[in-house]
């Protein structure tokens, strides 16, 4: 009988044992979840100039009078542009520069301006195009893509017009000569 | 006269029986409540949308602090000791679409300090360096509300914040102690 009895209070024991143990400390844990989003965003940088003058396009003198002038490049910077996602490119529209007298031009004459526009330092293809308006004036508008940046980028952007030249070196019809460059960058089309 | 005694006789034997064989059995009843914990509403949702400042200033595209600072929630507990603590864990928002690192001038973390303030105990912590919690704080016994309140959010940088899903996380621990000197002995 003694020996049952301390075998019961040995059971006994061990059974408290665990039960003291898990009275100690019941810890419990609540979570407060915290989300939000970023919705995709590209931001062009103001321009550093929203208007090129080029002011006289022609020689006044000497054997290319009447023709066109040689035009050094001009740059045009964008700082901070950026997207906040990956896979975008930089698309470059031009219109060429056209007299705004809009009368059928004289024969050895032309009423048109073009250019190649380049803006660079988003991906490692430039987004570039060239002009290639008629002597006329037709089919001013051109359009490029660069190429496309496979990550989230901040970049100052640079956009160079170079490479002015005439259909057939033409003489310029007097009067005023306007163009355009429009810069848009967005994610790239998907193939 | 007859009838007097037999009555005082009988008296008698009743007074003179429990002297001599009255037994007492005790049986003694105890039990014991644990110290404990629990979390009642053990869960609640801040969702702010968008996350970044719109419009083409200088600013678009970087954190809108103002999203996630004052945010409040609460969540129902009690602890039924007096040594109960209270502590808190903030998480960062993280970008869960876009995992690499962020590019130059861009954040895909956005950190803030959470504070839990149950029975006027108020228990803090910040997603902001090293991972884990802050201090625990005496909360003791108490039932009810534990308000979890959002502050000071910012992203590592103060760089625009890569496009996607941001999700983080405060955890609140009640932990109960021992109050009342129990061992394991």
């Amino acid at each position: 009988m003694t020996s049952l009895k301390a075998t019961a209070a040995a059971l006994a024991l061990l059974v408290a044992l665990p039960g003291v143990a898990n009275a100690q400390s019941t810890s419990d844990d609540a979570t407060v979840d915290v989300s939000g989003t970023v919705a995709g965003l590209c931001i062009l940088g103001d321009p550093s100039r929203t208007s090129v003058p080029l002011g006289q396009l022609i020689n006044t003198s000497g054997p290319q009078v009447g023709k066109l002038t040689a035009i050094s490049a001009q740059t045009i910077n964008l700082p901070n542009s950026f997207c906040n996602f990956a896979g975008t490119n930089l698309r470059v529209s031009a219109q060429a520069l056209l007299s705004s007298d809009t009368n059928a031009v004289q024969t050895g004459f032309a009423r048109a301006v073009n250019f190649t526009s380049t803006v660079s330092n988003w991906a490692t293809q430039n987004a570039t195009v060239t002009t290639a308006a008629a002597a006329g004036g037709a089919t001013p508008s051109a359009q490029g893509t660069g190429g496309t940046q496979p990550a989230p980028k901040i970049a100052d952007l640079t956009l160079t017009l170079n490479g002015f030249t005439v259909p057939s070196n033409l003489l310029l019809v007097a009067g005023t000569y306007s163009g355009s460059v429009t810069i848009t960058l967005g994610p790239a089309a998907t193939p | 006269m007859r009838s007097t005694y037999l009555i005082g006789f009988l008296g008698i034997v009743a007074c003179a029986a429990p002297a001599s064989a009255q037994s007492t059995g005790t049986v003694n009843i105890n039990g014991s409540v644990a110290d404990r914990c629990l979390f009642t509403t053990p869960s609640a949702t801040i969702s702010v949308g968008e996350l970044a400042q719109p419009g083409s200033g200088t600013n678009a595209g970087r954190l809108d602090a103002s999203k996630l600072d004052g945010q409040t929630r609460n969540l129902v507990g009690w602890c039924n000791g007096t040594a109960a603590t209270m502590s808190v864990e903030a998480l960062p928002l993280l970008n869960i679409d876009f995992t690499a690192a962020a590019p130059t001038g861009f954040d895909r973390r956005v950190d803030y300090s959470a504070a839990a303030v149950a029975n006027a105990a108020t228990a803090t912590d910040t997603s902001v360096g090293a991972a884990g919690g802050g201090s625990a704080v005496s909360v003791g016994m108490f039932t009810g509300n534990v308000a979890v309140t959002l502050s000071s959010s910012s992203s590592p940088t103060s760089g625009l914040l890569v496009a996607g899903t941001y999700q983080g996380q405060v955890i609140v621990t009640l932990t109960p102690n021992v109050s009342f000197g129990q061992t394991s002995q």
